[in-house]
């Protein structure tokens, strides 16, 4: 059985005075059970319209999903007992109650038997380090600790799916370090993880699969090494005051995309490692002398490597 | 079965949850010293207009009416906390947990019937006394059970308002205390029912606290016992109808927001 | 200083229209007017129909003025720019005032409201015979009003649990204010205690404005709301520079 299955999911929101904005268009994922699978994709790109649908607070326009076997729309009790939610922010929590009080009443609304719930809230206290503040208002703690007891809460009904919607946005570098340690823990344990995320590095590290998503589509679902090759392939040099016949030598050159002039600017697209190199040769050469590489973004380089659109499209 | 021991579960962890939250904001200094003195003085200044007029039964008239109303005016402020759930993120995931929002939210709150409840007590048995309207002690003790019978079904109304407050968030605060100055007007507290035009007497027979606080003066001035719980028997079945109307009120509101996508994540 | 005073007013404006829990108390005046008036119609008294109008709107005005300076001081502190507030190099002070008195200064069209509910709903005519001393009472009113609410915007900075104390200033000062029932029938013991109580001079005074005799002593009872509101903007102030003190001295504050 696969944890989530979707299948030509689309999610429409009608807007007052302005046409529908499509969310999701035809999307199709399968995580598979006991993988962590990341979701990659920049603001917009349906990533948590996606998690809402999974975790059944918002209805598909058409199409299905399923989570570990269920109908988020016909089988809503089952996937609710089965997945978890967690998401990034300050919000989601009662503030003035305690981590301990929080739990437990989650876990009672996750319908765990008394005795069941206590055990399970001491033991995810303690597991992610939030025993010795238990008793305290949550008012008090730092991000990082707020973040945990998100986790959690998240876990205090044994999902055997778990969605993390964006877990480390806004954490201090170390928190969010101790975050993905837990990730890696959990994924140990055979939970089933969606996690999405705009952080490549974070994917890296986590994931099994990633899949990429933007305006709503999924654009492929691939190893995460292999993704981060792509990021360290493609490059861009600029350049100021270069001539036509120097432009047209550079586009010649093994390994550059595209050659293009923005004002009395140029821009070299480069899609294979090394011939970045050979191209600011040539250019420091001819004496130009204003030069800058840089990397292009995530998303720049998903169209680039799946599309046959050039990078300098966006 | 179980669905009815795991409701009970949740209530129990909600209306503890509840409890927390009000040990969280008063103290026993500062509830008795500004929050129930603030309540006496709002018993005492009708008691005054009592006076102002002229007239023993109205000052006991508004003493009694006033006091019952302590109860519902503080009951209401469900809607203000049901709100709170919203402005904490945490509907999403009451939505998507497996436990039914209605029963969650039905439990949440209930830190202000005990907070009610407590203060109608000690306004109608030691400040009553204390404005020169003499009660008989007996009746006046076996009012209180009849108080909270009053505060859960003005509790479901609530809960009714507030499922509507959590649709128009900006007006929260608006939407309950629309609800509470309704009640003081319309059910009997300050004029009897009978005061209004006939279209509003309707309006006043399905709101909450109308029968219970009609009971409460009967039962006061030593009507029969069946008379007075024939009145609180009308008191629960209007609750029972409220009950009914916030569950559904709940559900709506889980299910067009999951149509229209107006449950927000995160944040 | 006139500049800022006019700048945070325009601010409130901006802030009301988003906002319209700050003007609940206007919407929720009609139904308050109405309970009271339902009464004094109740018991034969229409010529207490005055006193409804006038308490009705004085409840309104001051538990208008209460919320604004506490929900001021609270989103402040909830967005964390108050000590930033605090700390600009502008009378804290004056910021506040413009901010609370725009919202007094509407409240009292209230009165207006009240007195068009008594005539619709019950059909009573307010009578005013001296106008012009109503609105100059009105004005003074208004004047100790916003200091009051002053000395209420510093305390609610300093306590740490504000919303409390927010809550518990309502009724107790619309008894000892005299707004709808004058303090002459609060027992003896407490009415030296309201003599200091800007609101029951005012409400006083008002109330004898609606009257058809003429009001006595007015020039002295006019002097008194006035003093009385020049002492609370001076206690607004002092604790304003207790408050910055301890700013400056350990960067926050409140307690919390």
């Amino acid at each position: 059985m696969t944890a989530v299955e979707v299948r030509h999911l689309r999610r429409t929101y009608t807007r007052r005075k302005k046409e529908p904005r499509t969310a999701l268009d035809d999307l199709n994922l399968v995580v598979e059970t006991g993988e962590v699978h990341g979701l990659l994709g920049p603001n917009g790109a349906g990533k948590t319209t996606l998690c809402k649908i999974l975790s059944t607070v918002l209805l598909p326009t058409s199409g299905t999903a399923r989570v570990d076997g269920f109908d988020v729309v016909e089988q809503t009790d089952e996937v609710r007992r089965a997945v978890g939610i967690v998401f990034g922010g300050e919000r989601g929590l009662y503030t003035r109650l305690t981590a301990r009080q929080n739990l437990l009443y989650w876990s009672a609304l996750y319908r765990q038997p008394t005795k069941v719930g206590r055990k399970r809230v001491e033991e995810l206290l303690e597991r992610l380090g939030l025993q010795e503040r238990a008793d305290e208002p949550v008012e008090t703690f730092s991000r990082g600790m707020k973040q945990r007891l998100h986790l959690a809460r998240g876990l205090v009904g044994t999902p055997r799916v778990l969605i993390l919607d964006e877990p480390t946005v806004g954490m201090d570098p170390v928190a969010a370090r101790d975050f993905r340690a837990l990730v890696v823990e959990l994924r140990g344990e055979g939970h089933s993880i969606l996690l999405t995320t705009h952080d490549m590095a974070e994917a890296e590290e986590l994931c099994d699969r990633v899949s990429l998503m933007d305006g709503g589509r999924l654009i492929a679902t691939e190893d995460p090494k292999t993704i981060g090759s792509w990021l360290s392939r493609f490059e861009r040099v600029r350049a100021e005051g270069v001539s036509p016949e120097l432009a047209a030598r550079l586009r010649d050159l093994p390994g550059v995309a595209a050659v293009e002039s923005r004002g009395d600017q140029i821009v070299v697209e480069v899609e294979e490692a090394g011939a970045t190199g050979e191209a600011l040769r040539l250019l420091v050469e001819a004496g130009v002398t204003s030069l800058a590489t840089t990397r292009p973004t995530l998303e720049e380089v998903y169209l680039q490597a799946i599309g046959d659109r050039g990078l300098g499209v966006r | 079965m179980t669905v009815l021991r795991n409701n009970a579960r949740v209530l129990r962890y909600a209306f503890t949850s509840a409890m927390a939250d009000m040990r969280a904001t008063y103290t026993w200094k500062s509830w008795t010293f500004a929050w129930l003195a603030r309540i006496l003085c709002q018993v005492t200044l009708f008691a005054l207009i009592g006076k102002l007029l002229g007239s023993p039964e109205q000052v006991e008239y508004l003493v009694v009416g006033n006091s019952v109303f302590i109860v519902a005016d503080i009951v209401m402020m469900v809607c203000a906390t049901t709100a709170w759930e919203r402005l904490a993120g945490t509907l999403p995931l009451l939505v998507s947990c497996p436990s039914t929002p209605f029963v969650v939210f039905a439990g949440r709150s209930v830190q202000w019937l005990v907070d009610g409840l407590a203060c109608s007590t000690v306004s109608l048995l030691l400040l009553a006394p204390v404005l020169g309207v003499s009660l008989p002690l007996g009746a006046a003790l076996t009012a209180v059970p009849m108080i909270a019978v009053i505060s859960v079904s003005v509790y479901f109304f609530g809960l009714t308002l507030a499922g509507l407050a959590l649709r128009v968030m900006k007006a929260r605060n608006l939407v309950g205390r629309l609800g509470s100055i309704g009640l003081m007007v319309l059910t009997g507290v300050q004029v009897p029912v009978t005061f209004w035009p006939v279209p509003v007497q309707y309006m006043s027979n399905v709101l909450p606290l109308t029968h219970g606080l009609h009971a409460v003066r009967e039962h006061l001035h030593g009507a029969p016992l069946p008379r007075v719980l024939a009145l609180l028997s009308l008191e629960v079945a209007v609750g029972t109808a409220w009950t009914v109307i916030a569950f559904f009120t709940y559900r709506r509101l889980v299910n067009s927001g999951r149509h229209d996508g107006t449950i927000e994540f995160g944040g | 200083m006139i500049a800022l005073f006019w700048a945070s007013v325009r601010f409130q404006l901006q802030v009301l229209r988003r906002s319209p829990d700050y003007l609940m108390a206007v919407v929720t005046i009609p139904l308050l007017a109405i309970a009271f008036l339902a009464i004094m119609k109740n018991a034969g008294r229409a010529d207490l129909a005055p006193y409804a109008v006038l308490g009705s709107t004085l409840m309104t005005v001051w538990a208008t003025a209460l919320f604004v300076s506490g929900e001021l001081i609270e989103s402040e502190r909830t967005q964390g720019t108050l000590e930033g507030v605090l700390a600009a190099p502008v009378q804290y002070q004056v910021l506040v005032l413009g901010r609370i008195s725009i919202v007094t200064v509407l409240s009292f069209f209230g009165l207006a409201e009240s007195i068009v509910v008594a005539w619709l709903v019950f059909g009573y005519l307010i009578a005013v015979p001296h106008l012009g001393l109503l609105l100059l009472t009105l004005l003074c009113t208004a004047f100790a009003m916003v200091g009051t609410a002053s000395i209420m915007a510093g305390l609610f900075v300093l306590a740490r649990s504000a919303r409390i104390f927010q809550n518990s200033l309502s009724y107790p000062f619309y008894v000892l204010g005299g707004t709808v029932v004058p303090i002459a029938l609060l027992p003896g013991w407490l009415q030296p205690v309201s003599k200091i109580v800007f609101l029951s001079w005012a409400s006083d005074l008002l109330r004898d404005c609606l009257a058809p005799t003429p009001p006595r002593d007015v020039l002295f009872r006019l002097t008194m709301i006035l003093v009385l509101g020049a002492v609370a903007f001076a206690i607004g102030h002092l604790l304003t520079k207790k408050i910055l003190r301890r700013v400056r001295q350990t960067g926050s504050a409140g307690y919390a």
